[in-house]
Formats: structure tokens, sequence, C-alpha cells
């Protein structure tokens, strides 16, 4: 009973109290919306970091990895990759030489990551070849030989296009220099320029046959068939390559992993503030609601309804009050949320910053479903902490004074 | 048997800084069954007496015995629920739940006595019927009129089966038309059911229907009449 007079009289002043369902409304939809964006943001940052750059795990010779030296390869490494591809749970797995080079063209030259690799293979772990437009080639198509795959933005800095010549320099894995002239078959566009900027891709068979020798395989990349699985995986070939350094993406990409637990936690003080400001409009509110009610208030007291039933009543009317606007908000922000990413949010006046950072400039704004969970909760807490004012205001009403005719 | 004892009762308001005697020394008895008005100019007391008897307030000096109770010794919570189980209260506005229904307002009290929803629906009925709303037992309070209002009030006061009913000025708010149809609903009520009604009033026509007249004059009885 107390609960439907509360409930009633939420509806008691509707203007009042649509205005302040709107403004809560309001708020979380400003909030919500901005937590998809960066959401959105992040995610595609790691999705793309993962798909296009790291995969879901690397496996090298831990002595690799402290100054890239192509020497230190990875033994049987064809064997390797067929036990990897008996563990369940892992989808695909592709053998990579990696050595450290020099990119020249006529203009210019620049440094570089040179990876040798299996187009097929490749293809079944990192969608790169994706990221390669309809207008600027493909990822090792023909049967030329010495192809070379580049990005955007090195192909820019070496002022080359699509069939130029450019001039790899390396050094082999037995410290013998090589040199030879490779034509653009294709150039990708990642949404990391950094990325773009130094990583050039060749057929291991085109770096074999003009290093007259085998360079071995440098890098094992592979994908599970989940992203829930990744720490299985990689528990389970840890303890079967025990002579090898097997990392997960956030290992080999701290500032991926790091961002996305930052994120995580930035997203519920965004939203913690914005209910933290809808609180004082809340209490505000109801401050002016309790005083409005005086007389009515000390006529139920007068007539015996306790302390504690008129407490509840004037905590469960803010409760409700919050809890509708809070649905409200929640509401509108999820279709927002939905339209916004089906659509996606165009960027690209400000990308050329974001892409140095690994960012997509185009956005599809999504929210975890748990979100909406945890939010309920934050909103329900806010209404309960926003009622306790109004509530104990009602209790020091003394019946005679609030009915009291003057 | 006197239902309320009233004993040598004050209420001094302001003690400290220009203190107003709105009571001094009252002695005073009601029976089961009287319908009894308090009367006096404004200021003389009557409020203060009515809120003293129905416990809303606590006296400066003095007894009040309700069936042996004296409720001036009783703590604010228990005070509550005495109110609640033994005292119905009309007031001159300001008595119904807006956003309640007429029966619904009625109910709330038997529902804070945890009465069960069977004998609450009959009661509530019963009620709104002998105060001749029946029609109207689904109509909220803005839609009513003031002597509508006060009627359902006179129901709502009657829920809870109290002892005696107090009114403040019952019909102040009313047209003289209203305020006579209510006086005819609470005589009969207390003619046919032997309900007890104290009601302050300064409105001559009500007093003329009263059976006892307490006159009040700054805060002392000046007369008490009963007639037959
Ligand atoms: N809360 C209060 N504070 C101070 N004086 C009061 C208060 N309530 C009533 N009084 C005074 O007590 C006297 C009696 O008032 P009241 O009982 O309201 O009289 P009545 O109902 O007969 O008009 C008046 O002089 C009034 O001004
Ligand atoms: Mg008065």
């Amino acid at each position: 009973m107390i609960f439907k007079i509360a409930f009633k009289n939420v509806w008691r002043n509707k203007v009042r109290s649509l205005i302040v369902i709107t403004a809560i409304t309001l708020g979380l939809a400003g909030g919500i919306l901005t937590v998809s964006v960066i959401t959105g943001m992040v995610e595609q940052k790691v999705r793309s970091g993962i798909n296009n750059e790291v995969a879901h795990i690397q496996l090298h010779n831990p002595e690799f990895l402290k100054n890239y030296e192509s020497r230190y390869t990875i033994p049987r490494a064809d064997s390797i990759a067929r036990i990897i591809s008996g563990v369940s749970s892992v989808k695909a797995v592709c053998l990579r030489s990696r050595l450290t080079g020099m990119a020249a063209s006529p203009n210019s030259a620049t440094g570089v990551q040179i990876l040798g690799v299996d187009p097929a293979a490749e293809k079944n772990v990192f969608t790169l070849y994706k990221a390669i437009p309809d207008s600027a080639g493909g990822f090792f198509t023909g049967s030329r030989k010495n192809l070379v795959v580049i990005g955007r933005k090195l192909a820019d800095k070496l002022k080359v296009r699509l069939k130029s010549k450019i001039v790899l320099r390396f050094q082999n894995p037995d410290g013998n220099l090589t040199e030879a002239a490779f034509s653009v078959n294709g150039i990708f566009q990642s949404a990391n320029t950094m990325f773009d900027e130094i990583n050039v891709f060749i057929k291991k068979t085109d770096l074999d046959r003009v290093t007259e020798m085998d360079n071995g395989i440098q890098e094992i990349a592979l994908i599970a068939n989940d992203n829930s699985n990744i720490p299985l995986v990689k528990a389970a070939l840890k303890s079967k390559f025990p002579g090898l350094l097997v990392q997960d993406w956030s290992e080999i990409r701290p500032d991926m992993g790091m961002v996305t637990t930052a994120i995580a936690i930035e997203v519920y003080v965004i939203l913690g503030i914005i209910l933290f400001a809808l609180a004082f409009g809340i209490v505000n509110t109801m401050l002016m609601i309790v005083f409005e009610r005086t007389r009515e208030l000390g006529m139920l007291m007068a007539v015996g309804m306790s302390k504690s039933r008129v407490f509840r009543m004037i905590m469960l009317e803010t409760i409700f009050l919050t809890i509708i606007g809070g649905i409200a908000g929640m509401a509108v922000s999820a279709t927002l949320v939905s339209v916004f990413h089906s659509y996606g949010i165009d960027l690209s006046a400000f990308s050329k910053g974001l892409g140095a950072f690994g960012f997509d400039p185009k956005i599809y704004p999504f929210i975890k479903p748990e979100l909406y969970i945890n939010l309920s909760i934050m909103i329900i807490l806010t209404g309960i902490l926003s009622a306790v004012m109004p509530a104990r205001k009602a209790l020091q009403l003394k019946p005679v004074e609030a009915i009291r005719i003057e | 048997m006197n239902i309320i004892e009233i004993k040598n009762l004050s209420k001094v308001y302001d003690e400290k800084t220009i203190p107003v005697y709105a009571l001094n020394g009252v002695d005073l008895a009601f029976k089961q069954g009287e319908f009894t008005s308090i009367v006096g100019p404004s200021g003389s007391g009557k409020t203060t007496m009515l809120n003293m008897l129905g416990g809303l307030d606590t006296p400066s000096g003095g007894k009040i015995m309700i069936d042996g109770t004296d409720i001036t010794g009783l703590k604010s919570r228990q005070l509550i629920d005495f109110r609640m189980r033994n005292i119905g209260f009309v007031f001159q506005s300001f008595n119904l739940i807006p956003v309640l229904t007429a029966k619904e307002n009625v109910e709330f009290i038997m529902q804070l006595q945890g009465v069960d929803r069977e004998q609450r629906d009959k009661r509530t009925l019963e009620l709104l019927q002998s105060v001749g709303l029946g029609e109207k037992i689904n109509t909220r309070p803005n839609k009513l009129s003031g002597g509508q209002q006060q009627r359902v009030a006179v129901a709502r006061a009657l829920a809870s089966k109290p002892k005696f009913i107090l009114a403040d000025e019952p019909t102040a708010n009313l047209d003289s038309k209203s305020a006579e149809n209510l006086l005819e609903i609470m005589e009969k009520l207390n003619r046919e059911e032997n309900i007890t009604f104290i009601f302050s009033t300064h409105d001559s026509r009500v007093v003329a229907k009263a059976r006892r007249v307490v006159t009040l004059e700054d805060g002392k009885i000046v007369s008490d009449v009963s007639k037959n």
C-alpha cells in the first residue's frame, strides 16, 4: 500500500516528475553515448590490433625478443605449427620470418620490419588483406616474383605507388647483407598508421630465394576460435613448448591491454559523476515535494501512519522517480547506441590524430551488456542515497505543526 | 462510564519568551455516545484542546485519561499506535490522500491496522454508503465537492472503529448546505451506532445540533451545557 501510494505520488505533479525524468534520461543518454563511443573506439583499436597486427597468441625464441636478431629462430617450426594446429580451440596458425631492414625508393629510405610470409596461411590468421582498398592492389595477387605489400604511410613516405619498385636491404640470420628490388603489389591501410609505416610483407619463398638460404621462422602467430579460449590455449602451448616464449596479445602489446582496463574503469567514473550530479536535482525536487506536502504528511502521521512508514513512502517515491528516469535513460541510450552502431560515426575530421594512436576514424559505438546491469545497480543506489535526506526531512515534521491552520 | 477524563489540563506556548496560556486548568469528562461541541471565539484554545485529546500534542500540565490510560505518559511511537487504534480524526481540510480514491482513503487506516482484504472491502462500502457516497467509491478527492470530501473523511475516521471521533472545525470550509448535511450524517451515525463525536466550531447553526456544548474562553471552560 505504501508502495502504491508512493508510485502514484510520482505522477501527482506530472510536469515536475517529467522534468526530473527527462533530466535523468538526458544525463544518462549523454553519458552512455560518450561511453559507447569510447568503448567502440577502444574495442575497434584492440580488435584491429589483434586482427591486423598481433593475432591472439605469438610464439618466439626468447632470445629473439631481446634485440630482434633474426638468428634466434624457432627450431623445427613446421612441426611445432602442426602440433599447434592440433591443439583444441586453435583456429589458425601461420609462420613468419621477421627481419630488420631498410626500404628505399629513389626518393627516400627508411627502417622497416620485413615479414616473410606464406600468404595463404597469413590470410587465415590476419585480416590485414582486408585493409587493402580495391584501388590499392591486393595481398600477393598474380604469380610474379618479388612482390611486396606495404602500408599507405610507408608508400607516402617513399613516394611510391602500385607497381613501383622499392629496394629492400636486410641482414640475414647468418649476418650477410642482402639487397633486392620488389614491386609494390598492394598498399594496406590499417587503423594504426605507425604499423602501416614500419611493416613490409613479402613472400617467404621470395625471401629465401633472394637470400639463397632458409631464413628460418622467427615468429609463430595463431588465433583461437574464441576470445574466451585465449587463456586456455596459451596455457596449453606454454606447457607444450617450455623452450619458447608464449605471449597473448595483451602481453605483446601492453598498450592495448592497458587501454582496455583503463577504459573499463573510466566508463564507470564518467557514469558515476553524471549520476552524482543528477542526485542533486533529485534531492532538491524531493525536498520541494516534502515541503509542499507538509500538511498531508502531518495528517497521515496524525491518523496513525508511523514514522517508519512515512520514511519508507518518501524513500520509495524518490527511488521510483529515479528508476523510471533510469529506465527511460537506458532505453533511449540503447536505441541511440544501436542506431549509431549500425551507421557508425565518422571522426575522419580528427582522424589524423586518432590514427597515430591506432584508432579507427570511423567509430561504431557500442555498450557491453553487463554495463546496463551495473548501471542499473548504480541508479538504484543513486535513488536510495538521494532519498535519505528528503525522507529524513519528512520525519522531522510534527503532526500538530503540519496541520495547524493559521 | 467516562471514556475521557481531563484533569487540570494546561498548555503554555512559548514558555521562555512571551508565554501564551492556550489552556489553563481544564477539567472535563466525556461519556460514550456523546455528541458534543466545543465552542468559543478564535484563539480560545479549541484546537489546542482537541490536539491534546488526540495525542497530537503534549500538555504542559495535567492528565488525559482515555479508557483508563494516561496518554500524556505515552512515548511518541506508542502514541501513533494509540491514535490509530482509538481515535478518529476529521480536520478542517487536507484530510485525504489526493492520489487515492474515496474507497482507498477509507481503507487506508484499516490497511495500517492489518485488517484483511475481505473485511476491508465490506466495511469500506458500508461506511461510504452510510455517509451517502456509495456511488463515489472510485472517485478521487479532487473530483469530490468539499462537503463530499469531509464525508469521506468522516468515513475514514470511522474505519478504524475508534472509541471517539475528534473533528476540529470540520465545517469551516463548507457552505451552509454542505455543513448541515455533514452534521446530519454525523448525528445519524451518533444516533444509530452510538459513535462519540467531539467537534469544535464557531458556527452557531452547527452548535445548535450538539447535545452538549462546552464553551472555552481564554483557555478556560466558561460553560458546559447539556440538552436533553
Ligand atoms: N504553536 C503555537 N505557538 C504559539 N502559540 C500558539 C500555538 N498554537 C496556538 N497558539 C496560541 O494559543 C491560543 C489558542 O489557540 P488555538 O487552540 O488555536 O485556538 P482556537 O482553535 O480556539 O482558535 C491562541 O492564543 C494561539 O495564538
Ligand atoms: Mg482552531
